[in-house]
Formats: structure tokens, sequence, C-alpha cells
């Protein structure tokens, strides 16, 4: 397995996504809608020392790909943890459509990079809906068609797919996943979770390893199920070479200051943080308590 | 199996039905043993990786098994016959939201229900929500002093492209169109946290996307004791991105303004056993969550599920969101499309 970067730069700031304030998510989206502002905090990322780059497969990451792809040479060193698919595409469409005809859509409409433009919509389901896991790894292939010719780490699977999955308890979904990650794209395979402590007991069920593992990890406990006290548990004598752990959400969204949430996470069993902020007093603090 | 373990049925696979199954699952009491859905291709892969029994229809699950609990995860113009049957059968049922599409209908369950001494819940997600449990608990310490107005509001960016007018969600009769599916959480919260409107007047609809359906709506809520409310929903905003819900409540000792992440409360006096000042307050999820033992798609859903088992299993006698509710809910709704039809239309 390859190793993950120590600090790795996540997007939610970049996206108006921001779970606490309404007003601040508005703030980040106008402040962000250039997207030559979007780039400036990557540099001021890339001069405090960080070398990874998390992101999620949605609309606006597609020219973030494409200014990277087109200035590879600068950017060679840069390590690439797509996460897939954005999930809000699929919920929107899901709630208005239901769930096949969103398949069918994301399939079939507009494309053509897939070379499935010749089969016939309706009979092109039928037939991919008695092979759920070609159906899934076109899935994924439409999603990562954006981060093409960039240098992959790990590409992770959202904690929305990772953890519905993982309460229906099928092998299969997560054996298949992780073997095409690996053969298709090269590179690591992650699943992002909100339950690691189960998870991770579930994977080594199954004997599925050599994976990256990404979660919140914060002292009050805040999105992680089942309790802070499992996390702990469960990471504390966890070998990375099975298992590498990525956390994020240290801070909480912001309960904990960054000092006291890194003085806590600073003494965990872990191999690396992903973290977002948008001004270079914050990327500075963060990276120096780590 | 022991004696507490609880074999449950789950009816309709769609969007709630899979993010149900998922979320139950993981409690050690529970062992799904059957769902129906009319999907060929949802019941082949179901019965090729998960070891349960697979029907086309309720009648037959009903026939051939026998469930201690089932959810109701349907389009809800079905959730009458399933449940009626369920009732009839001795089986304790979860509803998905709207509970019925006809207060008659929601009328009879809820009656069948409390003869019968069944647990009984509909899935207003929101009660379960720790912000918004904790507004309940501020309004009814009485920190914002007596209830005077409230605007409850609800907005997503659900519908954003013309529809041919068919599907389930196209048709009201069917329980479609953001009254039933949007409308009926922010009229829940209302019931929840003030209380039962007595008349519904100045009912506004708008068509944005939908053919047949409404899109926006909007109401104001009259109550015999003086308060006053307006409703206000939106599910083709797509300045927001994902649904929300918003509700303010102005008392004569203070404000709350609050969505599923954080209160603001501004009190006209301080309060020492919530911590509050004089002034404006912030409360934020992270102060007031509640871990979960599984989460898949926000606390508050497992929470629910968790309480309908505590509910069977008699560790928890009052459920916080019973079929009465969920009736209560749709008795607003048909004032909603009363007031419409008579005056809400030049």
């Amino acid at each position: 397995m390859q190793k993950i970067d120590k600090i790795v730069f996540g997007d939610n700031q970049f996206f108006g996504i921001n779970h606490m304030s309404q007003d601040k998510a508005q703030e980040l989206s106008e402040k962000f809608y250039d997207i030559k502002n979007i780039f400036k905090v990557y540099h001021i990322a890339f001069d405090g020392g960080i070398r990874g780059i998390m992101l999620n497969s949605n609309d606006r990451a597609k020219e973030i790909c494409s200014y990277f792809r087109d200035n590879n040479n600068k950017f060679k060193d840069i390590s690439w943890y797509p996460s897939v698919p954005y999930p809000h595409k699929y919920a929107n469409l899901i709630a208005e459509k239901g769930i096949l005809p969103t398949i069918n859509e994301v399939l079939f409409k507009d494309n053509s990079a897939l070379g499935v433009l010749g089969m016939v919509t309706k009979g092109g389901m039928a037939v991919l809906g008695k092979d759920e896991m070609k159906m899934m790894q076109m899935l994924i292939d439409t999603e990562m068609k954006m981060f093409k010719g960039l240098n992959l780490n790990t590409v992770f699977l959202q904690n929305i797919i990772t953890d519905l999955m993982l309460g229906y308890g099928v092998k299969e979904v997560f054996y298949e996943y992780c073997e095409y990650i690996r053969k298709k794209y090269k590179c690591n395979a992650g699943l992002i979770t909100q339950n690691l402590p189960y998870l991770k007991t579930k994977l080594e069920e199954w004997g599925i390893k050599d994976i990256v593992l990404c979660s919140s990890f914060n002292k009050i406990g805040y999105l992680m199920s089942p309790s802070v006290e499992e996390y702990i548990k469960a990471t504390k004598n966890n070998d990375p070479a099975d298992y590498q752990i990525m956390v994020m959400s240290t801070m909480a969204s912001g309960a904990i200051p960054a000092k006291e949430a890194y003085e806590f996470i600073n003494q965990q069993n872990i191999q690396s943080v992903v973290f977002g902020a948008s001004s270079e007093k914050n990327i500075k603090e963060t990276v120096s308590l780590q | 199996m022991n004696s507490k373990t609880i074999k449950l049925a789950i009816i309709g696979m769609g969007r709630m039905g899979i993010t149900h199954y998922s979320i139950i699952n993981s409690h050690p009491d529970v062992i799904i043993e059957s769902v129906a859905d009319p999907s060929r291709l949802a019941l082949s892969m179901i019965s090729k990786y998960l070891k349960i029994k697979t029907f086309k229809n309720y009648e037959d699950l009903f026939k051939e098994t026998n469930p201690d609990a089932v959810l109701v995860c349907t389009p809800p113009v079905l959730h009458y016959p399933i449940v009626k049957l369920a009732a009839e059968k001795g089986i304790h049922a979860f509803v998905e939201k709207p509970f019925t599409t006809k207060l008659s209908e929601s009328s009879a369950l809820r009656n069948l229900y409390s003869e019968k001494g069944l647990v009984n819940q509909v899935g207003y997600v929101n009660r379960f929500n720790d912000i918004f449990g904790k507004v309940k608990e501020f309004v009814e310490a009485g920190l914002i002093g007596k209830i005077v107005r409230f605007k409850s509001e609800m907005f997503s960016c659900t519908i954003t492209h013309s529809d041919d007018g068919s599907g389930w969600r196209s048709s009201r009769d069917s329980g479609g169109g953001a009254v039933f599916e949007m409308a009926s959480h922010a009229i829940d919260l209302v019931n929840f946290l003030v209380g039962k409107p007595d008349k519904i007047i100045g009912t506004s609809f708008n068509n944005i996307y939908s053919k047949n359906v409404e899109d926006a709506v909007s109401s104001t809520f009259l109550y015999e004791n003086g308060i006053t409310g307006t409703l206000y929903i939106n599910w083709s905003d797509t300045s927001y991105r994902k649904p929300t819900n918003k509700i303010e409540i102005f008392g004569n000792g203070g404000r709350i303004l609050a969505d599923q992440y954080t209160i603001k409360v501004f009190l006209n006096k301080p309060n020492d056993e919530y911590k509050l000042r004089q002034g404006w307050n912030t409360v934020y999820i992270t102060d007031v969550f509640k871990p979960v033992p599984f989460y898949v798609r926000g606390n508050e859903f497992t929470s629910q599920l968790y309480h309908f088992i505590d509910c069977i299993q008699g560790k928890t006698k009052i459920n916080k969101c019973s079929f009465k509710d969920g009736a209560d809910t749709i008795e607003i709704i048909e004032n909603i499309f009363n007031d419409y039809e008579k005056n809400g239309r030049i």
C-alpha cells in the first residue's frame, strides 16, 4: 500500500459547505466564486508544505482538476485523494426521479466517454441491473473522469455510501470496490466512514486489508459512532500496514479550538489529518500544530 | 434468537426503505426477515446478497410471514391498506411521512392502533434532531415567555427541472407535491414546538417546475389563544444545497431562530439553568448532539428507528411521533388544500 501524506488539504471551504452557519457558507461561496481565489489558497497550502489534496467529484472540481492537469509540470509532487461520488447530485436526482432512473441518467446521458452511447437506455439498464458490480464500476469511472492524468494516492468512497453499505453487511461490495480501485486506478482504495470501529471490525472479519480509512476524529466525539472511546480503542493497536487511518473534523466544525484539538489528535495512533481552511493564518496554524 | 429479538419486515425498498434497512440492521435486537417491493431488479439484488425473504407485494408478505414489526416506506397513498392489514395482524408499525393522504384514513389507523395497544410511529425525523429537541426544551422551560408568533420554513433544491407529470411524486392523489412531501415536515415542527393550529387562512401555491403539483406554498396559522404563525415552503430553491428547516419563534420573553444545526436565542432575561445570557446566545449541534450507535444519514435517522424499537421493547412508554401526531399533520394539510381551493386563487 502506498503511504499516505501526513497532512492532506480538504475542499469543503471552497464549495460553500459549512454545516454550522449558512451565512459563513454563503460568504465562502462568494469568495470562491472566482476560481482564482481557490488556486491562491492551494498555493498558500503548498507553501506551507502540504503535498496532498482531497477533492470531492462535484461540478466545480472539474475546473480545479483541469488547472492542475494543464500545469502538471509545476505540480508533479502533489498527490491526489479524490472522494466519490458527489452525494448531493444523486440525492436530488433520486428524490426527484427514483433510484434506477437516476443511475440510468448518470450513466447513459451525455456520457460518451464511457462508450456506452450505443446502448438503448432502457435495455442498457436491464442488462446492467443483473450485473450490479459492473454498474458500480461504471459509476466510479463516471465520477473519476475528471481526475484523469493526476497523480492519485487514494480514491475514497464517500461515507454516505460506505456507511449505507456497511449497514447491509455485504462483503462483496467492499471487496469489489477496493479491488477495482487498486487495479484500474493503480492507487490505494479508501473508505470514508462515520462508524470507524464497526467498519474496521467488519473488514477484519472479511479479510479485506490494505485500505485507507478516513473518519471524523475529535475529542468531543462529534460524528463518531458509537463513541470517542471506541475510536481510541479501534485505532490504538492498529497496524498501518493493514489500515492507514486519516482523520477529519478534528476541530468538530469549530467547536474545539485548534490547539486543544491537536493536543488530543497528536496522542492518537493515526497516519494522516485532512483539514480545510481558507485563510493563510488558519492554514499555517493547523500545519504547525501537527 | 432471544425473547427480546424483534422480527422486522420492510415494505417499500425505495430511497427511505433502503436507508432504514441499513440503519435498523445494526440494531442488536432486530432481525430483518423479509422485504416487499414491486421492483424485480431490487428484489433480485436483495435475494442475491441478503439472507431474507422477498415478496412482490405486501399481501403475500403478511400471508407468509409473521413479523413483530413493520417499516412502511411505500408511496404514501399505499400506507392505509398496508397499515390496516398490519393492525389486523397485531404488528407494530413505523410509517414514513406523510402518514396517509386523507384525514379519514389517518384517523382510522390511529384509532385502530390505540385500540389494539400496538406501537405506532410516523417518520417525522426532525423530532429526533438534537437541535429541535433543545428548542422544545427551551420553549417548554419558558425561556422566551409566552409564544406570540412563529415562522416555519423549509427549503430544498429537490425539483429543479420541468417534469412530464408522471410518477407518484407528481400527483397529489398519490401523496406527491411540496405540501405532502415537504410542508408536512414544517407543519409537524409547528405541532411539535408550538401546538396544533385551530384555523388555516391565506394559503397560496406556486408552480415553478411541476406540472400537476405545487412547488411552493405559504399559509397562515391561527390559534384560539391568540398565537399566529406563517408557513413557507419551497422545494425548487437552488440556493439550498440540502433540505433545510428553519423555525423562528417570538415570545414576550425573547426569540428563538433555529435550523437543524444551530439555535440563536435572544433572551430578555438571563437563564442560569441553561447558562444563557441576556441578549444573544448561540447553541450549536456540537454542543447538544447525543451520539448514536450507528450513523448513516444523520443522528436523527438512527435515533428515530431505535426509539421505535425501544417502544416495542417497553423501554419507553410514550412514542415521540405517534399516529396521532401523524394524523394531526394530515388534518392541517387537508385544511391547507381546502383553504387553497376556496381562497387561494383569483
